[in-house]
């Protein structure tokens, strides 16, 4: 199997250079011709983040391999990191995204407080699924099956399919928030540069990714950015955690136009 | 036969007799002051409490007074013509609230045409009945009170007269439902009831909370073939909103194509359903004669329902045997068998009936997995059942067809004989259930 190492910030989306702290050089990673930063040699062997940029980085005094930074810290890095790229490209503006508020129907965004959420924590806009529990399905008056054994299908079907879908998305939603679930070393998790999943634009895959030197899936650049900027293990294609973000990413989008190949 | 076979015979004749006197009534006794006729607690693992939530009807509310009542009825055998059975004859709590005979018995030793489905997590069902002719619990407990050969009464004024000179009844049903006994009351206490026989808390259910020990590695194993190569997912579908192993509709798996002509058959059913006797002709067309086979057809008239019958639920199966509409299957190896064959070949065969090609380990893995799905309280004697049904398999397999499991004869023979070609068991079929999930 090809191993993918991805990143969800695209140093190639039309001015949408977005933060992305690239990893300190791989020893083993030779499996693969894929294109990875270099980022800087320092003298007291501290860790130095790099964006995906490939160029703005930034050494982490006292952090070495193998430590954790505290979220604050972590979010702090993320900051002047991003706050660096702003004054190199002053036009620019990446939180733009961000800013848009979602389609009708699609959870609203807000960006959590507290690092850890509670397991099953439903999504601040509750979706149709949240919204309808506890109400009575009504009784219907006709069978529910009429000969058509596979396309005739209940209310209660429905509900149910809602339910697993944003438990689903909403399970995404919490590795996105969390450097532990998403196996990350040093504090970093999706949301410190993807608020809300901003700036993911899922919707413009499959493309060509310059981190990869090659056409990427969602779920292969999700994977690059969990060993790079999250300097965690690559999950591969079919980890649950990364299937629950790419559902959480794409769940953020809902609504927009599908637009493959997009930069 | 000997002389000697002869006599055994007799004996045993003689103290079956015997021991159905001693009953006095009826063809099975029932305790219902046994905790497991309780009303059940819903803080049990894997209990779907936000399902359970939408399915109360809004004008049928779960109280404990009616409750009580309605489990008063569920076990008064007075409820039937000859006093001789209540609900609990065929639904008794001992045995998964079924009768684990092939076929139920009714007043007047007088036998139905299926097999009684068990009450537990009826709840859920979007449907009631093997054919789904009734849309919820209360309109289903009203029907096999006046089935001639169920409970025999002769119409519901008849029910309610009966009930209403039962003096506490009077004063329950004035206390719960405000007024006198209605035959409506009498359902909805019943379906009431019912409702609280909820069977969770499974060591599968504590396998999806989480609990990796909780089921043997051989099970698991089976749990992979479940979600795969068994296809079984593809409509006992189970999911954590939905942990109940159904699909909820209407399937031809080829069980009564045993012994039944279908198209003369629903030619006549059609003839029959034309005169237009409504609700009760059609639970007399289903319980009592051989059209029962036509399942769903009866309810829908709708040629694509020849033969379909509801998917049950798998939750406590090892207590509820036999299995399918006409309890034709004493095992559960029986069932597997009956589905790796591709079923019985008819000409309203679900399209997902096909040849799963499972092998004799699997196909132990796969029972193993079922086993998982019972309740703690009914765990002992599942046990037992499954013990037995193990031993049984080891030489007794009726429905065993290996060549027509593998894809080497039958429709799906060398040289593509059938009449759906060379679709032939998939044996590299990707394991769902290995991507996980949260």
């Amino acid at each position: 199997m090809v191993r993918t190492k991805v990143a969800l910030l695209t140093a190639a989306g039309a001015g949408a250079v977005v933060a992305a702290l690239a990893a300190l050089p791989h020893a083993l990673n030779a499996q693969q011709s894929i294109a990875h930063h270099q980022v800087p040699a320092v003298k007291d062997g501290n860790v130095v983040v790099m964006l995906c940029d490939g160029k703005t980085s930034m050494e982490i005094k006292g952090l070495k391999p193998g430590q954790r930074m505290s979220r604050d810290q972590a979010m702090g890095v993320a900051r002047r990191l991003m706050a660096a790229w702003q004054r190199q490209h002053p036009g620019e503006h990446w939180q733009m995204a961000q800013a848009q508020s979602p389609p009708p129907g699609a959870p609203s965004p807000a960006a959590p407080s507290n690092e850890e959420q509670p397991a099953n924590a439903p999504s601040p806009g509750a979706p149709a699924a949240q919204q309808i529990q506890g109400v009575p399905i009504q009784q219907q008056a006709q069978p529910q099956q009429q000969g058509d054994t596979y396309a005739s299908f209940h209310e209660r079907d429905f509900r149910v399919w809602q339910n697993e879908t944003q438990k689903f998305i909403d399970y995404g939603k919490q590795v996105f928030h969390s450097d532990k679930l998403l196996g990350g070393t040093i504090g970093v998790s999706c949301d410190m540069c993807h608020p809300d999943a901003a700036n993911t634009h899922p919707e413009t895959y499959p493309k060509y990714q310059v981190q990869l030197q090659r056409v990427a899936l969602l779920r292969d650049m999700i994977d690059w950015c969990i060993e790079n900027p999250v300097k965690g293990k690559t999950m591969g294609p079919n980890d649950p955690r990364l299937r629950a973000l790419e559902a959480y990413i794409l769940a953020q989008r809902k609504g927009v136009a599908l637009d493959y190949g997009k930069h | 036969m000997s002389n000697a076979r002869i006599l055994l015979w007799c004996l045993l004749v003689g103290s079956l007799i015997v021991s159905a006197d001693s009953f006095a009534a009826g063809p099975a006794e029932f305790d219902a002051n046994s905790p497991l006729a309780a009303p059940r607690s819903l803080d049990q693992i894997g209990f779907p409490h936000q399902l359970y939530g939408w399915l109360i009807p809004p004008d049928n509310p779960q109280r404990p007074p009616k409750i009580a009542l309605g489990k008063q009825l569920f076990f008064d055998k007075r409820l039937s013509e000859d006093n001789s059975e209540a609900c609990a004859s065929c639904h008794n709590p001992a045995k998964g609230f079924t009768d684990q005979q092939p076929t139920s018995e009714g007043i007047h030793n007088q036998f139905g045409q299926r097999n009684a489905p068990t009450v537990l997590n009826a709840a859920f069902n979007v449907l009631q009945f093997w054919d789904g002719r009734e849309p919820t619990l209360e309109e289903q407990a009203k029907d096999p009170i006046v089935n001639p050969i169920e409970m025999g009464m002769k119409n519901f004024d008849e029910v309610v007269a009966k009930v209403e000179g039962i003096p506490e009844y009077q004063a329950e049903f004035k206390e719960v439902f405000g007024g006198p006994v209605t035959i409506r009351a009498i359902q909805q206490a019943i379906a009431a009831y019912e409702r609280t026989q909820v069977s969770f808390n499974t060591p599968f259910d504590r396998f999806m909370a989480g609990d990796q020990n909780a089921i043997s590695e051989q099970a698991k194993r089976g749990w992979s073939l479940f979600n795969g190569k068994g296809r079984c997912m593809s409509c006992h579908g189970v999911n954590p909103t939905q942990p109940l192993f159904t699909d909820n509709r209407f399937h031809n798996i080829g069980v009564s194509a045993h012994k039944s002509d279908f198209v003369p058959l629903a030619r006549r059913a059609l003839a029959i359903l034309a005169r237009g006797g409504g609700a009760q002709q059609l639970d007399e067309l289903a319980i009592q004669t051989d059209m029962s086979g036509l399942g769903r057809f009866l309810v829908t008239k709708d040629p694509h329902d020849i033969g379909a019958f509801r998917t049950m639920g798998l939750r406590n199966l090892l207590v509820t045997q036999p299995y399918f509409h006409d309890g034709s299957q004493a095992t559960l190896w029986d069932v597997v068998d009956h589905y790796n064959k591709g079923g019985v070949q008819n000409p309203f065969l679900d399209g997902g009936i096909v040849p799963l090609g499972l092998t004799e380990p699997e196909i132990d893995d796969l029972v193993a997995f079922m086993a998982t799905l019972t309740s703690p309280e009914y765990a002992r004697a599942a046990q037992a059942e499954y013990r037995a049904q193990l031993r049984r398999s080891r030489t007794d397999r009726p429905q065993r067809d290996t060549a027509a499991a593998m894809g080497l004869k039958g429709r799906n023979g060398p040289g593509l004989g059938g009449p759906f070609g060379d679709i032939g068991p998939d044996q590299m079929a990707e394991n769902p259930a290995l991507l996980g999930g949260p």
